[in-house]
Protein backbone atom coordinates (compact mmCIF):
# COMPACT_ATOMS: atom_id res chain seq x y z
CA UNK A 1 0.00 0.00 0.00
CA UNK A 2 1.66 3.23 -0.76
CA UNK A 3 2.22 6.30 1.48
CA UNK A 4 -0.67 8.30 0.17
CA UNK A 5 -3.24 5.01 0.27
CA UNK A 6 -2.18 5.19 4.07
CA UNK A 7 -2.84 8.78 4.43
CA UNK A 8 -6.04 8.52 2.46
CA UNK A 9 -7.34 5.34 5.01
CA UNK A 10 -6.10 7.90 8.14
CA UNK A 11 -8.21 10.77 6.39
CA UNK A 12 -11.19 8.44 6.25
CA UNK A 13 -10.94 7.04 9.47
CA UNK A 14 -11.16 10.62 10.85
CA UNK A 15 -13.84 11.53 8.28
CA UNK A 16 -15.97 8.56 9.28
CA UNK A 17 -14.94 9.02 13.49
CA UNK A 18 -16.25 12.56 13.05
CA UNK A 19 -19.63 11.77 10.87
CA UNK A 20 -20.78 9.05 13.21
CA UNK A 21 -19.97 10.49 15.94
CA UNK A 22 -21.74 14.59 14.90
CA UNK A 23 -24.47 12.38 13.64
CA UNK A 24 -25.29 10.08 16.55
CA UNK A 25 -25.07 13.07 18.85
CA UNK A 26 -27.64 15.53 16.52
CA UNK A 27 -29.61 12.33 15.74
CA UNK A 28 -30.43 11.24 19.67
CA UNK A 29 -31.12 14.89 20.86
CA UNK A 30 -33.64 15.24 17.61
CA UNK A 31 -34.47 11.42 18.41
CA UNK A 32 -35.52 12.58 22.20
CA UNK A 33 -37.14 15.40 21.10
CA UNK A 34 -39.94 13.36 19.21
CA UNK A 35 -40.36 10.93 21.28
CA UNK A 36 -40.77 13.65 24.20
CA UNK A 37 -42.16 16.58 22.49
CA UNK A 38 -40.77 19.01 25.12
CA UNK A 39 -37.84 17.17 26.17
CA UNK A 40 -38.72 14.31 28.67
CA UNK A 41 -41.01 16.49 30.93
CA UNK A 42 -39.00 15.95 34.22
CA UNK A 43 -35.90 16.69 32.18
CA UNK A 44 -37.70 19.82 30.93
CA UNK A 45 -38.17 21.01 34.43
CA UNK A 46 -34.75 20.06 35.45
CA UNK A 47 -33.45 21.99 32.68
CA UNK A 48 -35.81 24.97 34.06
CA UNK A 49 -33.96 26.80 36.72
CA UNK A 50 -35.24 29.02 39.46
CA UNK A 51 -35.60 33.03 39.00
CA UNK A 52 -37.10 35.40 41.31
CA UNK A 53 -40.05 35.97 39.55
CA UNK A 54 -40.98 38.80 41.82
CA UNK A 55 -37.98 40.57 40.99
CA UNK A 56 -38.11 39.37 37.17
CA UNK A 57 -41.66 41.30 37.41
CA UNK A 58 -40.35 44.56 39.19
CA UNK A 59 -37.94 44.84 36.52
CA UNK A 60 -39.96 44.13 33.49
CA UNK A 61 -42.75 46.19 34.56
CA UNK A 62 -40.30 49.28 35.63
CA UNK A 63 -41.76 52.23 33.61
CA UNK A 64 -38.19 52.49 31.98
CA UNK A 65 -38.92 48.89 30.25
CA UNK A 66 -41.53 50.47 28.19
CA UNK A 67 -40.94 52.96 25.92
CA UNK A 68 -44.58 54.61 25.52
CA UNK A 69 -43.78 56.12 29.46
CA UNK A 70 -41.92 59.58 29.55
CA UNK A 71 -39.41 58.05 31.53
CA UNK A 72 -37.59 61.64 32.69
CA UNK A 73 -40.97 62.22 34.69
CA UNK A 74 -41.29 58.92 36.60
CA UNK A 75 -38.55 57.50 38.91
CA UNK A 76 -37.21 54.39 36.92
CA UNK A 77 -35.03 51.75 38.78
CA UNK A 78 -31.26 52.08 38.93
CA UNK A 79 -28.66 50.35 36.79
CA UNK A 80 -27.17 48.75 40.07
CA UNK A 81 -30.72 47.66 41.36
CA UNK A 82 -31.30 45.94 38.15
CA UNK A 83 -28.16 44.14 38.51
CA UNK A 84 -28.92 43.37 42.00
CA UNK A 85 -32.43 42.47 41.46
CA UNK A 86 -31.52 39.99 38.66
CA UNK A 87 -29.25 38.42 40.58
CA UNK A 88 -26.16 39.35 38.55
CA UNK A 89 -24.40 37.05 35.97
CA UNK A 90 -26.35 34.04 37.15
CA UNK A 91 -29.17 35.53 36.77
CA UNK A 92 -28.83 36.09 32.97
CA UNK A 93 -27.38 33.06 32.78
CA UNK A 94 -30.75 31.61 34.32
CA UNK A 95 -32.37 33.24 31.83
CA UNK A 96 -30.21 32.17 28.98
CA UNK A 97 -31.29 28.61 29.41
CA UNK A 98 -34.50 29.16 30.53
CA UNK A 99 -34.66 30.85 26.88
CA UNK A 100 -33.70 27.83 25.02
CA UNK A 101 -36.47 25.84 27.02
CA UNK A 102 -39.04 28.32 25.39
CA UNK A 103 -37.88 27.23 21.83
CA UNK A 104 -38.71 23.97 23.17
CA UNK A 105 -42.08 24.78 23.94
CA UNK A 106 -42.38 26.49 20.39
CA UNK A 107 -40.77 23.76 18.69
CA UNK A 108 -43.54 21.52 20.06
CA UNK A 109 -46.60 23.53 18.96
CA UNK A 110 -44.66 23.60 15.55
CA UNK A 111 -44.33 19.98 15.34
CA UNK A 112 -47.90 19.12 16.59
CA UNK A 113 -49.72 20.97 15.17
CA UNK A 114 -48.87 22.37 11.44
CA UNK A 115 -51.52 24.29 10.71
CA UNK A 116 -50.35 26.87 12.82
CA UNK A 117 -46.98 26.83 11.41
CA UNK A 118 -46.50 29.98 10.26
CA UNK A 119 -46.95 31.88 12.90
CA UNK A 120 -44.84 29.30 14.98
CA UNK A 121 -42.24 29.89 12.31
CA UNK A 122 -41.98 33.28 13.31
CA UNK A 123 -42.07 32.75 17.28
CA UNK A 124 -38.93 30.60 16.76
CA UNK A 125 -37.18 32.88 15.16
CA UNK A 126 -37.74 35.71 17.80
CA UNK A 127 -37.65 32.93 20.78
CA UNK A 128 -33.91 32.42 19.44
CA UNK A 129 -33.48 36.26 18.77
CA UNK A 130 -33.97 36.54 22.53
CA UNK A 131 -31.66 33.95 23.20
CA UNK A 132 -29.07 35.66 20.93
CA UNK A 133 -29.50 38.89 22.56
CA UNK A 134 -29.43 37.31 26.39
CA UNK A 135 -26.04 35.35 24.76
CA UNK A 136 -25.00 39.14 23.79
CA UNK A 137 -25.32 40.44 27.32
CA UNK A 138 -23.23 37.53 28.98
CA UNK A 139 -20.49 38.58 26.81
CA UNK A 140 -20.96 41.77 27.91
CA UNK A 141 -20.88 41.44 31.41
CA UNK A 142 -18.30 38.73 31.14
CA UNK A 143 -15.73 41.22 29.41
CA UNK A 144 -16.05 43.05 32.31
CA UNK A 145 -17.81 46.34 31.38
CA UNK A 146 -19.45 47.84 34.16
CA UNK A 147 -23.33 46.76 34.08
CA UNK A 148 -24.58 50.29 33.90
CA UNK A 149 -23.12 50.40 30.70
CA UNK A 150 -25.87 47.94 29.70
CA UNK A 151 -28.54 48.15 32.14
CA UNK A 152 -30.92 49.82 29.36
CA UNK A 153 -30.74 46.73 27.02
CA UNK A 154 -30.64 44.11 29.86
CA UNK A 155 -33.99 45.84 31.25
CA UNK A 156 -35.28 45.47 27.55
CA UNK A 157 -34.17 41.77 27.15
CA UNK A 158 -35.71 41.10 31.19
CA UNK A 159 -38.50 42.85 30.37
CA UNK A 160 -39.06 40.37 26.73
CA UNK A 161 -37.94 37.31 28.50
CA UNK A 162 -41.14 38.14 31.24
CA UNK A 163 -43.59 38.64 28.65
CA UNK A 164 -42.22 35.76 26.47
CA UNK A 165 -42.85 33.36 30.31
CA UNK A 166 -46.37 34.84 30.69
CA UNK A 167 -47.58 34.45 27.10
CA UNK A 168 -46.42 30.61 27.01
CA UNK A 169 -47.87 29.77 29.83
CA UNK A 170 -51.42 31.58 28.77
CA UNK A 171 -50.91 29.98 25.66
CA UNK A 172 -50.69 26.29 27.12
CA UNK A 173 -53.82 27.18 29.65
CA UNK A 174 -56.14 28.37 26.38
CA UNK A 175 -54.64 25.50 24.23
CA UNK A 176 -55.69 22.85 27.90
CA UNK A 177 -52.09 21.58 26.80
CA UNK A 178 -50.51 19.17 29.28
CA UNK A 179 -47.80 19.71 31.93
CA UNK A 180 -49.73 23.42 32.65
CA UNK A 181 -49.54 23.59 36.24
CA UNK A 182 -45.82 22.07 36.69
CA UNK A 183 -44.73 24.63 34.16
CA UNK A 184 -46.35 27.33 35.82
CA UNK A 185 -44.62 25.91 39.17
CA UNK A 186 -41.44 26.11 36.91
CA UNK A 187 -41.39 29.56 35.27
CA UNK B 1 -20.60 -8.77 -22.15
CA UNK B 2 -21.09 -12.18 -20.05
CA UNK B 3 -23.87 -11.80 -16.53
CA UNK B 4 -22.50 -13.78 -13.96
CA UNK B 5 -25.87 -15.32 -11.76
CA UNK B 6 -25.56 -13.23 -9.18
CA UNK B 7 -24.89 -9.76 -10.78
CA UNK B 8 -28.06 -11.31 -12.53
CA UNK B 9 -30.16 -12.23 -9.58
CA UNK B 10 -28.90 -8.05 -7.93
CA UNK B 11 -30.45 -6.98 -11.05
CA UNK B 12 -33.58 -8.50 -11.29
CA UNK B 13 -33.86 -7.60 -7.71
CA UNK B 14 -32.99 -4.60 -8.16
CA UNK B 15 -35.15 -4.02 -11.02
CA UNK B 16 -38.26 -5.05 -8.81
CA UNK B 17 -37.62 -3.33 -5.77
CA UNK B 18 -37.50 0.27 -8.51
CA UNK B 19 -40.19 -0.82 -9.84
CA UNK B 20 -42.33 -1.22 -6.54
CA UNK B 21 -41.15 1.91 -5.03
CA UNK B 22 -41.92 3.17 -7.58
CA UNK B 23 -45.49 2.48 -8.05
CA UNK B 24 -45.70 3.40 -4.15
CA UNK B 25 -45.14 6.48 -4.41
CA UNK B 26 -47.53 7.60 -7.55
CA UNK B 27 -49.93 5.29 -5.77
CA UNK B 28 -49.49 6.66 -2.35
CA UNK B 29 -49.39 10.35 -3.80
CA UNK B 30 -45.71 10.93 -2.79
CA UNK B 31 -44.57 11.85 -5.84
CA UNK B 32 -46.32 15.61 -5.39
CA UNK B 33 -44.50 16.21 -2.25
CA UNK B 34 -41.01 14.46 -3.42
CA UNK B 35 -40.88 14.16 -7.36
CA UNK B 36 -36.85 14.69 -7.26
CA UNK B 37 -37.32 11.77 -5.07
CA UNK B 38 -39.49 10.10 -7.60
CA UNK B 39 -38.12 11.66 -11.04
CA UNK B 40 -34.20 9.53 -9.15
CA UNK B 41 -36.12 6.52 -8.67
CA UNK B 42 -37.55 6.47 -12.43
CA UNK B 43 -34.24 7.13 -13.69
CA UNK B 44 -32.83 3.81 -11.72
CA UNK B 45 -35.44 1.90 -13.40
CA UNK B 46 -34.46 2.83 -16.62
CA UNK B 47 -30.43 2.62 -15.71
CA UNK B 48 -31.46 -0.73 -14.67
CA UNK B 49 -33.18 -1.56 -17.68
CA UNK B 50 -30.51 0.20 -20.29
CA UNK B 51 -27.30 -0.99 -18.71
CA UNK B 52 -28.79 -4.69 -18.77
CA UNK B 53 -29.57 -4.10 -22.82
CA UNK B 54 -26.24 -2.58 -23.04
CA UNK B 55 -24.63 -5.09 -21.61
CA UNK B 56 -25.84 -7.91 -22.95
CA UNK B 57 -25.60 -6.16 -26.57
CA UNK B 58 -23.25 -3.94 -26.34
CA UNK B 59 -18.93 -3.59 -25.63
CA UNK B 60 -17.40 -3.47 -22.79
CA UNK B 61 -16.44 0.00 -23.66
CA UNK B 62 -20.12 1.10 -24.55
CA UNK B 63 -21.22 -0.67 -21.05
CA UNK B 64 -18.77 1.72 -19.67
CA UNK B 65 -19.96 5.21 -21.27
CA UNK B 66 -23.43 4.38 -20.28
CA UNK B 67 -22.89 3.13 -16.90
CA UNK B 68 -20.82 6.64 -16.38
CA UNK B 69 -23.50 9.16 -17.90
CA UNK B 70 -25.65 7.61 -15.38
CA UNK B 71 -23.64 8.17 -12.66
CA UNK B 72 -23.47 11.42 -13.60
CA UNK B 73 -27.22 11.77 -13.72
CA UNK B 74 -27.29 9.67 -10.41
CA UNK B 75 -25.26 11.92 -8.84
CA UNK B 76 -27.24 15.31 -9.47
CA UNK B 77 -30.13 13.68 -8.91
CA UNK B 78 -29.26 11.98 -5.33
CA UNK B 79 -27.89 15.81 -4.56
CA UNK B 80 -31.38 17.62 -5.93
CA UNK B 81 -32.79 15.04 -4.02
CA UNK B 82 -30.95 16.38 -0.46
CA UNK B 83 -32.45 19.79 -1.88
CA UNK B 84 -35.53 18.96 -1.76
CA UNK B 85 -35.49 17.39 1.69
CA UNK B 86 -33.44 20.47 2.98
CA UNK B 87 -36.39 22.82 1.43
CA UNK B 88 -38.93 20.53 3.64
CA UNK B 89 -37.02 21.27 6.98
CA UNK B 90 -35.33 24.10 6.61
CA UNK B 91 -38.39 26.39 4.21
CA UNK B 92 -41.11 24.96 6.46
CA UNK B 93 -43.28 28.19 5.87
CA UNK B 94 -41.87 28.73 2.02
CA UNK B 95 -38.86 30.49 2.44
CA UNK B 96 -35.83 29.26 3.74
CA UNK B 97 -35.37 30.16 7.77
CA UNK B 98 -33.36 33.54 8.01
CA UNK B 99 -31.38 31.87 11.42
CA UNK B 100 -30.14 28.53 8.67
CA UNK B 101 -29.30 30.32 5.25
CA UNK B 102 -25.78 31.55 5.83
CA UNK B 103 -24.81 28.27 7.68
CA UNK B 104 -26.40 26.18 4.98
CA UNK B 105 -24.39 27.82 2.51
CA UNK B 106 -21.20 26.93 4.58
CA UNK B 107 -22.13 23.37 5.20
CA UNK B 108 -22.16 22.78 1.42
CA UNK B 109 -18.73 24.68 0.68
CA UNK B 110 -16.92 23.13 3.20
CA UNK B 111 -18.47 19.83 2.23
CA UNK B 112 -18.18 19.88 -1.28
CA UNK B 113 -13.76 20.78 -0.47
CA UNK B 114 -13.74 18.02 2.30
CA UNK B 115 -15.77 15.34 -0.26
CA UNK B 116 -12.83 16.50 -2.98
CA UNK B 117 -10.01 16.01 -0.79
CA UNK B 118 -11.15 12.65 0.20
CA UNK B 119 -12.09 11.62 -3.35
CA UNK B 120 -8.64 12.57 -4.58
CA UNK B 121 -6.24 11.03 -2.07
CA UNK B 122 -6.26 7.68 -2.79
CA UNK B 123 -3.61 7.02 -5.22
CA UNK B 124 -5.74 3.40 -7.49
CA UNK B 125 -3.54 0.68 -8.90
CA UNK B 126 -3.25 0.66 -13.12
CA UNK B 127 -7.29 1.73 -14.36
CA UNK B 128 -8.27 3.50 -17.45
CA UNK B 129 -9.00 6.79 -16.80
CA UNK B 130 -13.12 6.16 -17.52
CA UNK B 131 -12.61 3.70 -14.61
CA UNK B 132 -10.53 6.46 -12.54
CA UNK B 133 -12.97 8.98 -13.03
CA UNK B 134 -16.28 6.81 -11.82
CA UNK B 135 -14.47 5.35 -8.36
CA UNK B 136 -13.33 8.66 -7.32
CA UNK B 137 -16.64 10.18 -8.73
CA UNK B 138 -18.29 7.46 -6.43
CA UNK B 139 -16.58 8.25 -3.49
CA UNK B 140 -16.89 12.05 -3.97
CA UNK B 141 -20.79 11.80 -4.38
CA UNK B 142 -20.93 9.38 -0.91
CA UNK B 143 -18.72 11.76 1.10
CA UNK B 144 -20.49 14.44 0.38
CA UNK B 145 -24.11 13.02 0.67
CA UNK B 146 -23.21 11.33 4.45
CA UNK B 147 -21.87 15.24 5.22
CA UNK B 148 -25.05 17.07 3.89
CA UNK B 149 -27.29 14.57 5.47
CA UNK B 150 -24.53 14.70 9.07
CA UNK B 151 -25.15 19.10 8.77
CA UNK B 152 -28.31 18.94 8.08
CA UNK B 153 -29.50 17.06 10.80
CA UNK B 154 -27.01 19.36 13.33
CA UNK B 155 -29.09 22.46 11.91
CA UNK B 156 -32.14 21.14 12.07
CA UNK B 157 -31.34 20.25 15.65
CA UNK B 158 -29.40 23.70 16.56
CA UNK B 159 -32.49 25.44 15.23
CA UNK B 160 -35.17 23.51 16.55
CA UNK B 161 -37.02 22.67 13.20
CA UNK B 162 -38.96 19.43 13.05
CA UNK B 163 -38.21 16.44 10.24
CA UNK B 164 -41.75 15.12 8.61
CA UNK B 165 -42.05 11.79 8.79
CA UNK B 166 -41.48 10.45 5.23
CA UNK B 167 -38.78 13.22 5.07
CA UNK B 168 -37.24 11.30 7.83
CA UNK B 169 -37.58 7.86 6.16
CA UNK B 170 -35.84 8.90 2.77
CA UNK B 171 -33.12 10.99 4.41
CA UNK B 172 -32.11 7.97 6.67
CA UNK B 173 -32.22 5.79 4.31
CA UNK B 174 -30.01 7.64 1.48
CA UNK B 175 -27.56 8.73 4.71
CA UNK B 176 -27.28 4.69 5.20
CA UNK B 177 -26.65 4.13 1.70
CA UNK B 178 -23.96 7.03 1.29
CA UNK B 179 -22.38 5.96 4.50
CA UNK B 180 -21.94 2.16 3.00
CA UNK B 181 -20.86 3.42 -0.74
CA UNK B 182 -18.41 5.69 0.85
CA UNK B 183 -17.13 2.12 2.73
CA UNK B 184 -17.20 0.46 -0.68
CA UNK B 185 -16.02 3.05 -2.84
CA UNK B 186 -12.83 4.01 -0.65
CA UNK B 187 -12.01 -0.11 -1.04
CA UNK B 188 -12.99 0.63 -4.97
CA UNK B 189 -10.45 3.08 -5.29
CA UNK B 190 -7.70 1.21 -4.00
CA UNK B 191 -8.14 -2.64 -5.58
CA UNK B 192 -8.24 -3.49 -8.78
CA UNK B 193 -11.06 -4.39 -11.14
CA UNK B 194 -12.78 -7.73 -11.83
CA UNK B 195 -10.65 -8.77 -8.77
CA UNK B 196 -12.64 -10.69 -6.10
CA UNK B 197 -12.53 -8.66 -3.22
CA UNK B 198 -13.53 -5.25 -5.70
CA UNK B 199 -16.68 -7.50 -6.86
CA UNK B 200 -17.40 -8.43 -3.17
CA UNK B 201 -17.45 -4.64 -2.24
CA UNK B 202 -19.70 -4.39 -5.38
CA UNK B 203 -22.47 -6.56 -4.08
CA UNK B 204 -21.94 -5.15 -0.53
CA UNK B 205 -23.08 -1.99 -2.34
CA UNK B 206 -26.21 -3.41 -4.22
CA UNK B 207 -27.36 -5.09 -0.83
CA UNK B 208 -27.61 -2.16 0.67
CA UNK B 209 -29.34 -0.30 -1.46
CA UNK B 210 -31.74 -2.99 -1.70
CA UNK B 211 -32.12 -2.93 1.52
CA UNK B 212 -32.43 0.58 1.65
CA UNK B 213 -35.67 0.15 -1.22
CA UNK B 214 -37.34 -1.78 0.42
CA UNK B 215 -37.11 0.04 3.68
CA UNK B 216 -38.46 2.98 1.48
CA UNK B 217 -41.11 0.99 -0.29
CA UNK B 218 -42.72 -0.10 3.55
CA UNK B 219 -42.46 3.14 5.41
CA UNK B 220 -43.66 5.68 2.33
CA UNK B 221 -46.59 3.15 1.34
CA UNK B 222 -47.64 4.13 5.24
CA UNK B 223 -48.82 6.80 6.08
CA UNK B 224 -47.68 9.95 8.32
CA UNK B 225 -49.16 10.68 11.73
CA UNK B 226 -52.09 13.15 11.20
CA UNK B 227 -52.37 16.87 12.42
CA UNK B 228 -53.72 17.37 15.30
CA UNK B 229 -55.85 20.44 15.78
CA UNK B 230 -54.59 23.51 17.75
CA UNK B 231 -58.04 25.59 19.32
CA UNK B 232 -58.89 28.20 17.52
CA UNK B 233 -58.16 30.12 21.22
CA UNK B 234 -54.91 28.83 21.14
CA UNK B 235 -54.05 30.13 17.55
CA UNK B 236 -54.96 33.98 18.63
CA UNK B 237 -52.85 33.47 21.60
CA UNK B 238 -49.86 32.20 19.24
CA UNK B 239 -50.46 34.96 16.92
CA UNK B 240 -50.66 37.81 20.10
CA UNK B 241 -47.61 35.82 21.50
CA UNK B 242 -45.60 36.56 18.51
CA UNK B 243 -46.41 40.02 17.86
CA UNK B 244 -45.76 40.99 21.23
CA UNK B 245 -42.34 39.57 20.75
CA UNK B 246 -41.59 40.64 17.45
CA UNK B 247 -42.61 44.39 19.03
CA UNK B 248 -40.56 44.36 21.98
CA UNK B 249 -37.39 43.02 20.03
CA UNK B 250 -37.42 46.20 17.80
CA UNK B 251 -36.46 47.80 21.10
CA UNK B 252 -34.22 45.68 21.69
CA UNK B 253 -32.67 45.43 18.48
CA UNK B 254 -32.55 49.44 18.17
CA UNK B 255 -29.74 49.22 21.34
CA UNK B 256 -26.18 49.64 20.35
CA UNK B 257 -23.53 48.38 22.37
Amino acid sequence: MTIRNLDFFGLLFVFLASILGIGAYYYLRNRRRELYPYGNWDELLKRLAPLDHQNIERIAEDPAAHSEHNVLRVETMDPQDIWRLLGGMRGIEVMEKNCSVLVDLVFYVQQWYPEALHIAEQLRLNAREVEWHIGRLKATAKSGRPPAAAAEYLQQAVAIYYHMTREVLALYEQANLPGLADLQRAL
Amino acid sequence: MHLSRVIFAFWAAGLTAQILLLFVLLARHRARTFPVFTTLIAANVLNSVVLYEVALHGSKHDYFVAYFAFAVLDLVLQLSVTYELARHVFCPTGTWARDIRKGFLILVLASLAIAFALACLPSPPEKTVLGMLLDRGNLFSSALQCELFVGMIAFSSTANLPWNTHVARIAQGLGFYSLVGLLTEAGHNILTRNTMAYQSLTYVRMSTYLLCASYWIVMLWLPAPGPQELPEEAQRQLFTLQRRVEYDLRKLRAFKQ
